[in-house]
């Protein structure tokens, strides 16, 4: 009888070491994933924002260094992509995140085209396209954080230690620890990278 | 202040603790009525017996409820399909909230209504559904349609049709031998000469929870959706971080005057905000509240102001 009773107790804690070792090892799976979907969106905007600049050309006729900054930003895009670190992939975002203001800045300069259902348009996708780079940043974050949360917390760290499975940096180490300051500039960043 | 983490956490609490006490109300109310059938009935408790007869019908009515729940309730609210193009704004949200929580894009409905409310529904997030009207479309902003979708997506997420139907089992379950009982009461052979008096209270304690259980198991029910409302809400601020646009949207879409035509008793649990309105102040409208499906809006945004 007690023989039984230590073979379920026994029973149980190797399925909970299982469930906990398995819920590690598929956690870095969707977070290798979900950087490689910060690419993935990366590069749609890359491809979206010229088109519809493009299309909004005869409007925004005087602004040619925003198709250069342009050009230069989905380069930067196409390599980091390649290379594959979140570290170059977040840096070529932001090239093409500091290009967003300067168009939005270069519609709101014209208030004849504001009105217009093409320029509005393209506000709408700019948005979205910016939404969607955002999101899928969060969903590294929040995996990231669900996985170092239970690697420290008891009793799912001691399976963590056995099979030590280390921290893992998500997004913000990636900015080299000047969190801080980098999303109080983030919070205002438009104005701050369009004047420079 | 209170942050999002600690929110959820509070609230994920409060919302097992209030399921655990349903379950054990359930097992006393459905073990009680068992033994009065077996003392005024002389019925013998089998493995099958009224209990399973009970779970089966209970059961079965629930599941095609369950299963089929994105398909009845798209056709009773005569929705249609949403598009890319013409839906640009719902489209694209939900698509970036698919990005950010990691789960697949639901399908898509527009309801052709002024009155604005959204639902979700569908048994997993494989098969979820997502259903808004044209005049939430409408009237809200992005950022303010992002927390309405985000709160869908956290029902989504919770697994909120699924807990509700399990729910509904048990309230079945209680309401069918409460009933029963009843019913066997009035007109049923007892053996009233046989009974002591410990027999007799068994009885009275059965007439007792066969009138009373299947209120308490709904109004339990009830509390159970509503605890999943504010689980929705701050699942939402966890998503989005934005509360004010969560706020300002349960703002918008309870002052507006418009009567939503294809919301009915059976569906009015779905929708963000409950579409038939709240009237009433005091004990009056204290006593109704228990028998609302959702908490009051001013409630929930309280709780969500906590969080800005």
């Amino acid at each position: 009888m007690q023989f039984i009773i230590l073979i379920i107790i026994l029973g149980a804690l190797m399925i909970w070491v299982i469930v906990t070792y398995n819920f590690y090892v598929s956690s870095k799976a969707r977070i290798k994933a979900s950087i490689q979907e910060i690419g993935n969106q990366l590069k749609r905007q890359a491809e979206l924002i010229p088109n519809l600049v493009e299309s909004t050309k005869g409007y925004l006729t005087h602004e040619k260094e925003i198709f250069a900054k342009l050009s230069e930003a989905r380069k930067a895009i196409v390599s980091a992509i390649k290379s594959g670190a979140v570290q170059e992939m977040s840096d070529a975002g932001a090239k093409l995140a500091a290009v967003l203001p300067s168009i939005k800045v270069a519609v709101e300069d014209n208030p004849e085209i504001k009105g217009s259902e093409i320029v509005s348009k393209l506000m709408d996708e700019l948005r979205d396209t910016s939404d969607k780079v955002m999101y899928s940043r969060r969903l590294v974050i929040d995996l990231t954080a669900d996985y170092n949360v239970r690697r420290v917390s008891f009793p799912s760290n001691i399976v963590a230690k056995i099979f030590r499975f280390e921290e893992l940096p998500g997004i913000i180490t990636a900015q080299e620890g000047e969190h801080l300051t980098v999303s109080e500039e983030e919070s205002k960043p438009q104005k701050i990278k369009l004047y420079k | 202040m209170l942050n999002v983490y600690e929110a959820t956490q509070k609230n994920k609490l409060k919302s097992s603790l209030i399921v655990a006490g349903f379950i054990c109300f359930v097992s006393v109310a459905i073990y009680v009525l068992l033994e009065a059938f077996n003392y005024y009935l002389g019925y013998e408790a089998g493995p099958l017996g009224l209990f399973g007869l009970a779970l089966v019908i209970s059961g079965f009515m629930a599941y095609l409820a369950y299963y089929f729940s994105d398909q009845i309730v798209l056709s009773i609210s005569s929705a249609r399909p949403a598009d890319r193009k013409k839906d640009f704004l719902f489209y694209t949200v939900v698509e970036n909230l698919a990005i950010g929580t990691g789960l697949p894009k639901p399908r898509l409905f527009v309801i052709d209504d002024s009155a604005p409310n959204a639902f979700a529904a569908g048994r997993d997030p494989e098969h979820a559904v997502i259903c808004v009207t044209r005049g939430l479309l409408d009237k809200l902003s992005r950022t303010e349609l992002e927390g309405v979708i985000a709160h869908e997506f956290s029902h989504i997420r919770n697994y909120d049709a699924r807990l509700a139907t399990l729910v509904a089992v048990m309230v079945g379950i209680v309401a069918l031998l409460g009933d029963w009982f009843l019913r066997s009461a009035w007109g049923g052979t007892s053996r009233s000469n046989e009974k002591d008096r410990g027999e007799r209270l068994i009885v009275i304690f059965g007439l007792v929870f066969a009138i009373l259980s299947p209120l308490i198991a709904r109004l339990i029910q009830l509390a159970i959706s509503r605890r999943r409302e504010f689980l929705a809400d701050i699942g939402s601020v966890e998503m989005t971080r934005q509360p004010q646009a969560l706020i300002s949207a349960l703002e918008k879409i309870s002052k507006d005057m418009n009567p939503l035509e294809s919301a009915n008793k059976a569906t009015a649990h779905l929708y963000i905000v409950n579409p038939f309105k709240e009237k009433g102040h005091g004990v009056v409208n204290w006593f109704s509240g228990l028998f609302n499906t959702h908490p009051p809006i001013t409630e929930r945004i309280k709780v969500l102001k906590q969080m800005m």
